[in-house]
């Protein structure tokens, strides 16, 4: 799976990166950066990354 | 707590982030077991704030990405009972379902002026949004009681549709969620932008269109909105021996009872000013993380420790804020000079906790939480 973001939506709140700071952590100037953005099936990292694009309140993140 | 100890079919009351958020939090930690997930909504989970927001203002989005967690749903059937002994959970359809372990995260619903069952409009759900977004449409005049920061969003988005509006404040503007400083300056950006204020204590409601204060004087529109605080939905709760003088307070690791935790808008937490429920996105997020762990690890899990991290968004105004609210007397300014913006603030409570603000300036939050503290 992969995980999607819809840049114009993103306004920084990092609540993503608070849950998942392995896979996506924000720059600077407040862009969020996805470190990982490919996940294989049955990862271990899949349940973080669920929990992760779940909690944006602007809904700026997806699993594909 | 030993392996044959563990939960092996969890239960989740309450489809908002909190029961969401913990079904995800209990598959990282790695609970293979049954999950199921009860919600009274007939629908998926949704994101609250931007209801008042993005929705309301220009019709964003309130979706959630879907559940990667493989919870099993029961949608649309609230909770009416609880038997701590038998360890089951009574459903509104006549039904119960058996748990090992139980998280309760029903959340809270909107006070209203006139009690349960009054007629002036509120925002808690999708549906309220919805309803208010149509009749806000027509432009009628709008009468907001509740100078909160849901108030203000709400009084905020009508003037941008059109509306005249007049808010009811019992006090200065979000003074005891933002502190003097913050309030004068919301304030003063919403009367600019054509906001009426009036200062009193709203009484009841007279009819669909009315309010009358304290003082006997009433303040009439076409539209009666109100946003004057919430109720945590407990009464399912009230029979089963869990609450404490009316309310559901949890331990520092959201536990309220063997084999049950709470987390979100329902649950009073431990906190640095005392046990309190903390209605926020960001704490019920943090709350069932916590709570998931304990659920699976007991004593092992890791306690709350929650920084608290808000925004709003109303008459020109995005504001991000780390740490306690709200903040006490002026602010050391780390970028700009102006509480208007574009500015970044930072106030330092006597117990050497801090607090940052950012008015207009997009900022990473971890970067805002650091300079809360760096003014230690």
């Amino acid at each position: 799976m992969r995980i999607v973001i819809d840049r114009p939506r993103c306004e920084g709140h990092g609540l993503c990166e608070e849950i998942a700071p392995d896979l996506m952590h924000l720059d600077d100037e407040g862009e969020l950066i996805l470190d990982v953005e490919e996940l294989s099936e049955g990862s271990p990292e899949l349940a973080d990354a669920g929990a992760a694009v779940r909690v944006c309140p602007v809904a700026a993140l997806t699993l594909a | 707590m030993k392996l044959t100890e563990a939960p092996r079919r969890i239960l989740v009351i309450g489809n908002g982030i909190a029961g969401q958020t913990a079904c995800d939090s209990l598959r990282a930690a790695g609970f293979d077991g049954d999950l199921t997930i009860v919600g009274d909504e007939p629908r998926a989970a949704y994101s609250r704030p931007a209801l008042s927001k993005g929705l309301l203002v220009d019709g964003g989005s309130h979706a959630l990405a879907p559940p990667t967690h493989e919870a099993a749903e029961v949608l649309g059937v609230a909770a009416v009972g609880l038997d701590v002994e038998s360890r089951r959970v009574s459903l509104d359809d006549g039904s119960d379902l058996p748990y090992d372990g139980l998280v309760i995260a029903t959340g809270s619903r909107a006070r209203r002026l006139g009690g349960e069952d009054s007629v002036e409009l509120t925002l808690r759900t999708l549906d309220d949004a919805l309803v208010l977004r149509e009749r806000l449409a027509a432009r009628p005049s709008v009468v907001v009681v509740g100078a909160g920061p849901l108030g203000m969003e709400i009084a905020s988005a009508a003037l941008s549709a059109g509306c005249r509006v007049t808010l009811v404040a019992d006090g200065r503007p979000m003074l005891s969620h933002l502190g003097p400083c913050l309030s004068d300056a919301f304030a003063a950006a919403a009367v600019a932008r054509g906001l009426t204020i009036v200062v009193g204590s709203a009484a009841g409601i007279d009819d669909a269109r009315g309010v009358v204060l304290r003082d006997g004087s009433r303040v009439a529109a076409d539209l009666l909105v109100s946003a004057i605080g919430d109720i945590p939905n407990t009464e399912w709760l009230a029979a089963c021996g869990l609450m404490t003088g009316g309310r559901l307070e949890a331990d520092s690791r959201g536990r309220i009872g063997p084999g049950i935790v709470a987390a979100g808008d329902v649950a009073a937490v431990p906190t640095r000013t005392g046990v309190r429920r903390i209605p926020l996105w960001s704490s019920a997020i943090e709350q069932a993380k916590v709570a998931a762990l304990a659920l699976l690890a007991g004593d092992e899990a890791p306690e709350l420790d929650f920084d608290p991290y808000f925004w709003t968004e109303q008459f020109g105004l995005n504001l991000k804020a780390t740490g306690d609210l709200p903040a006490a007397g002026e602010p050391e300014f780390l970028l700009g000079d102006s509480p208007r913006g574009p500015s970044v603030m930072r106030w330092t409570h006597d117990d050497g906790h801090g607090v940052a603000i950012a008015v207009n300036h997009r900022i990473p939050i971890p970067r805002l939480r650091r300079m809360a503290s760096a003014g230690a």
